[in-house]
């Protein structure tokens, strides 16, 4: 209670402020007048008396500083002295301030940004309860070798009622609904249709109304739908007003009966983006919102085993793991592929859900983590390397302190206030940094980064990145001072220029080999950037087998309601076919179209795969267990559009109509593998029940990505083989301007039929771009960071040989007074370079080995260990640390012996 | 009488038995006292006075008010405070068992 009291006392004193001085002074000058009177009155002449009084009565400065002390803030008036101190100086040097703010806060901004990303992608808790309980549940197909494949209907219920290890089990799938608004233009958006139990799987709670009904996912209930936020308010203006509407998707009236916040983001996204197919529109590559949830109204009896299309997710029973569900599991699958023959090949692959979002995308994010944090190193070294050579320089300001009575605990506190000024001042700069970095990083980033619109500066970054700034600028900022302490305080203060600032070569030493520390550390770093880049050169060089520019495409989908499916007729779908003529012809047409089509899936779309057969050896397909294939429906026109060479055989052509012979190619892919011996012309091929004659091979398309081989696929006439689901693409190959083009080809569709939705308009070079939008963006940033090292490194290296130069200039001069060459000069300076340089391209190297393991999986037709792309980057930084040689080499070459040694 | 220095560290006690009289003095009034009451043996320093004085108030053994003095002048009062008076008894009661112990050995055979 004292002590609190005392505080109270200490801390009005403290708010006095300049009061305390005044009122001191008011006092002692009352005390001086009534003494002096005193002395008058024994007799003295009143100047005297003054006199006397005042020589008495000491000091009035020192009086009052020790009434100052009484209370205990000696060490504020210390420190704030200290403050304002390291400010002025650090004013009076604005290079140095500025080089040492701007390094420091570009270490702190980009740490923080990046590793605020980091925490909110990958390290944050998720939103959903129980996330780490929560699997999915693929199945996997032995034949084809894939392990991320969506599930039958009769499947997903055996699954269901069988499976004790894994609750909850609920299923979705992916697809797009065009919604056809009371007014506007129709839209196409992304929806997923689920089981009732989804939606409480995950913990999402509406907004407004409620989750689905278990009755209500039976075949043949009213079409009922849950809606985002933002379509609510779309819709209706607000979530509450939008309960009870009805929408229209697909030509079908749905009455909302729930609206749930617009972040419910499970990874929908990243979960399909893994699947082997029915990706739908997380192959669009953009950051997609679900805007519509719908009943998945799944029928075990109609529909049948061999079409697998939906996804399982379930929560693991209490005390299970993910192998041992798994385990379970793969039970019941070979009870099923005992049971039924459909199901041949298929088992099971259990995946914490977890894993499955942030799986992609941990590898990328934890070599970015770790390449900011030797920038910020290198950011600290280099801080480090300035302060050195700033300290070095004030060895006769130290002098002189010491020689006025500065204790060296003194001394090393007003350095250590210095670097404390410093890194506040590049904290609050770094802040700035950070908040444009990470909004620009938030823009930059690929569609596939999950959770990344929450990311927000995370203060404990900041705070560890400020710690480790402080404790490099507090570190070297008083290692002068300590260096210090060994000086001759008579030759300092003597101004000798022999010695003037000479600390001796320790310093030196010090900051040199902090610069062979950044010079490694940039060398990791520019190694990892050429690896990247090469990578993603790599990537860009790959032949994709179609043509990508000039070439437009055009998706759309053809509702039931207006283009009945009747699979009796097929391929007969008469309103589909006059679809898929009249654009063709109205394309064709267009000015600087040079060829058009019309595909089920573009080239880069996956689309589905199926099983088949050839027709005479289906006893080898059963005993190799051959994979499925991927089919391709194109008009005839495909082919010449986007670029697709034909190899035997002949092309599809018009001949090829609904009611001619069942005609098929391949590609050369399939050719190589089931035709290595054969002629694949003539040869039968079945599937979907039907069989066509293969007349044809043409080259492969990478319809998987370009970093992917091509997979095997067989082309069937969009004449003969129509799209089930009536989604379709035109493609046009202009020689004109892809932007009009675009707005052309959009008015051919809505000409034909105002109420489709047409979207994925771009080339087909943007698609390309798209897919490869993920190494960019991490290309870009280590390219970004290694370009940072290698600049902060050349500051390093000009200015311990600036500093060295200058230290040695006297030395300099005795030489070529003795006769040496400007040449011999030259080599001296660009010798001591070279050596800096060579040790950190030694060290860096012994680095890179450990490190670059760490990029293995993002590489693509490049070794970790490459030793080409270290040369290049090893070359690179010598040629920039002789680059910033050059000024002090030069002024080392032109030191005027006359000058130097009168100094 | 010989002028002496004042032992270190007494000084506060004096300025506290000083206030302890009952009436509120000024800086000037409190050295005067002193010096009279030990007939101008103990001078007090006002390089010492002043410093002490602040170092009672940071303790809150002794408060301080601004009043005039009678020719209207500003100054600054101080009088002793509960704690302090409680200090004071201590302080005493120490230097007694000091004093006593020291003239024992002086005045020993």
């Amino acid at each position: 209670m004292a002590f609190l009291g005392a505080l109270g006392r200490r801390l009005a004193m403290l708010f006095r402020g300049t009061r305390f001085d005044r009122d001191l002074d008011q006092e002692m000058r009352l005390h001086l007048d009534l003494k002096a009177r005193r002395h008058a009155a024994g007799g003295i002449a009143a100047d005297d008396a003054n006199h006397a009084a005042r020589r008495a009565f000491g000091s009035p400065l020192r009086i009052r500083e020790e009434s100052r002390d009484a209370w205990g803030w000696r060490w504020l008036d210390d420190v704030a002295q200290d403050l304002r101190f390291g400010l002025r100086g650090l004013r009076k040097n604005p290079t140095f301030t500025a080089a040492a703010v701007i390094t420091l806060a570009l270490g702190i901004g980009a740490n923080t940004a990046i590793f605020s990303v980091v925490n909110a992608v990958l390290l944050k808790p998720a939103p959903f309860e129980d996330l780490d309980r929560l699997v999915m549940v693929w199945e996997t197909d032995r034949n084809s070798g894939t392990t991320r494949e969506p599930a039958s209907v009769p499947d997903f219920f055996d699954f269901r009622v069988r499976a004790g290890s894994v609750e909850s089990l609920s299923a979705l799938t992916a697809t797009q609904m065009n919604l056809t608004p009371v007014d506007g233009e129709p839209v196409r958006l992304a929806a997923l249709r689920v089981t009732p139990s989804l939606l409480s799987l995950f913990g999402i709670e509406p907004l407004a109304g409620r989750r689905f009904e278990p009755q209500e996912d039976s075949v043949g209930a009213a079409d009922i739908a849950i809606v985002s936020n933002s379509l609510a308010r779309r819709t209706a203006g607000s979530a509450a007003a939008a309960l009870g509407r009805a929408i229209r998707l697909d030509d079908r009236a749905h009455t909302i009966v729930g609206v749930v916040p617009d972040s419910t983001d499970f990874g929908t996204l990243q979960l399909l983006s893994a699947a082997a197919y029915s990706r739908s529109f997380a192959d669009r590559g953009e950051t997609t919102r679900v805007d519509v949830w719908i009943p998945l109204r799944g029928d075990p009896k109609a529909q049948p085993r061999e079409n697998h299309g939906i996804f399982m997710i379930g929560r693991l029973a209490p005390g299970q793991t993910a192998s041992s569900t798994e385990r379970e599991l793969a039970a019941i699958a070979a009870t099923l592929e005992q049971e039924y023959p459909a199901n041949r090949g298929r088992g099971v692959h259990v995946e914490p859900l977890e894993d499955v979002v942030l799986g992609r995308v941990r590898p990328t994010l934890y070599m970015l983590l770790g390449a900011v944090a030797l920038v910020l190193l290198v950011a600290c070294v280099n801080v480090a390397s300035l302060l050195l050579a700033r300290g070095a320089a004030r060895a006769q300001e130290i002098g002189v302190r010491r020689a006025l009575g500065a204790s060296n605990a003194r001394v090393l506190r007003q350095f250590a206030a210095e670097a404390l000024v410093l890194t506040l001042a590049a904290a609050a700069c770094g802040v700035g940094l950070a908040l444009a970095g990470l909004r620009l990083l938030v823009a930059m980033a690929p569609a596939n980064v999950p959770r990344l619109a929450t990311a927000a500066i995370d203060p404990r970054v900041l705070a560890v990145s400020l710690a480790a700034s402080l404790a490099a600028a507090a570190l070297f900022g008083v290692v002068p001072a300590l260096q210090a302490r060994s000086v001759d305080l008579q030759s300092t203060l003597k101004n000798d220029g022999a010695t003037r600032g000479a600390v001796g070569p320790g310093p030196s030493r010090l900051r040199a080999a902090l610069v062979v520390g950044e010079l490694a550390l940039a060398i990791m770093l520019l190694t990892g950037a050429g690896l990247l880049i090469r990578s993603f050169w790599n990537l860009l060089n790959v032949d994709p087998g179609f043509r990508t520019g000039g070439v437009l495409k055009a998706e759309y989908q053809l509702p039931r309601s207006r283009y009945p499916v009747d699979f009796s007729q097929w391929p007969d779908f008469p309103e589909q076919h006059a679809f898929t003529a009249a654009i063709l012809a109205s394309a064709e047409a267009l000015p600087g179209v040079d060829a058009a089509a019309v595909a089920g899936n573009h080239p880069l779309d996956p689309g589905f795969p199926t099983s088949f057969r050839i027709v005479g050896r289906e006893e080898e397909a059963r005993a190799a267990g051959w994979p499925e294939i991927s089919v391709r429906r194109v008009t005839p026109g495909y082919f010449a559009t986007v670029g697709v060479q034909l190899v035997r055989g002949r092309l599809l052509t018009a001949g090829d109509s609904t009611r001619a012979a069942p005609a098929a190619l391949i590609n050369d892919a399939t050719a190589r593998r089931f035709f290595s011996e054969r002629d694949p012309l003539g040869a039968q091929i079945r599937l979907f029940g039907t069989g066509a004659t293969i007349v044809g091979v043409v080259a492969d398309e990478k319809s998987h990505g370009l970093s992917e081989t091509a997979p095997i696929a067989v082309y069937l006439p969009l004449a003969q083989a129509p799209s089930a689901d009536g989604a379709g693409v035109l493609l046009v190959r202009t020689s004109g301007d892809p932007v009009g083009a675009a707005t052309a080809v959009r008015a051919i569709i809505r000409a034909r039929d105002a109420a489709i939705a047409v979207f994925g308009v771009e080339t087909l070079d943007r698609t390309v771009s798209r897919s490869v939008a993920e190494r960019r963006f991490a290309t870009l940033l280590v390219g970004l960071f290694a370009a940072l090292a290698l600049a902060l490194g050349a500051i390093g290296v000009h200015g311990v040989l600036s500093h060295d130069v200058a230290r040695r200039s006297r030395e300099i001069g005795i030489r070529m007074a003795f006769g040496a060459e400007r040449r011999a000069v030259l080599r001296l300076v660009v010798g001591q370079a070279l050596v800096m340089t060579a040790l950190g391209v030694a060290i860096g190297a012994a680095g890179s080995l450990a490190l670059t393991r760490v990029l293995a999986t993002l590489l693509f037709g490049v070794t970790p260990h490459d030793p080409a792309t270290f040369a290049a980057a090893a070359g690179l930084l010598t040629i920039v640390a002789l680059a910033a040689t050059a000024v002090p080499a030069w002024r080392a070459a032109t030191v005027d012996p006359a000058t130097a040694l009168r100094m | 009488m010989r002028k002496a220095d004042i032992p270190p560290g007494t000084l506060e006690l004096l300025i506290l038995r000083t206030l302890a009289r009952g009436r509120e003095m000024h800086g000037y009034e409190i050295a005067e006292s002193i010096e009279e009451l030990s007939e101008r043996v103990l001078l007090v320093e006002e390089g010492s006075l002043y410093p002490a004085l602040q170092r009672l108030l940071a303790k809150g053994w002794v408060k301080a008010e601004w009043g005039a003095t009678d020719e209207n002048r500003r100054a600054r009062y101080y009088q002793l405070t509960k704690t302090g008076r409680k200090q004071l008894e201590a302080e005493v009661s120490r230097f007694d068992r000091v004093f006593t112990a020291l003239a024992r050995v002086i005045k020993s055979t």
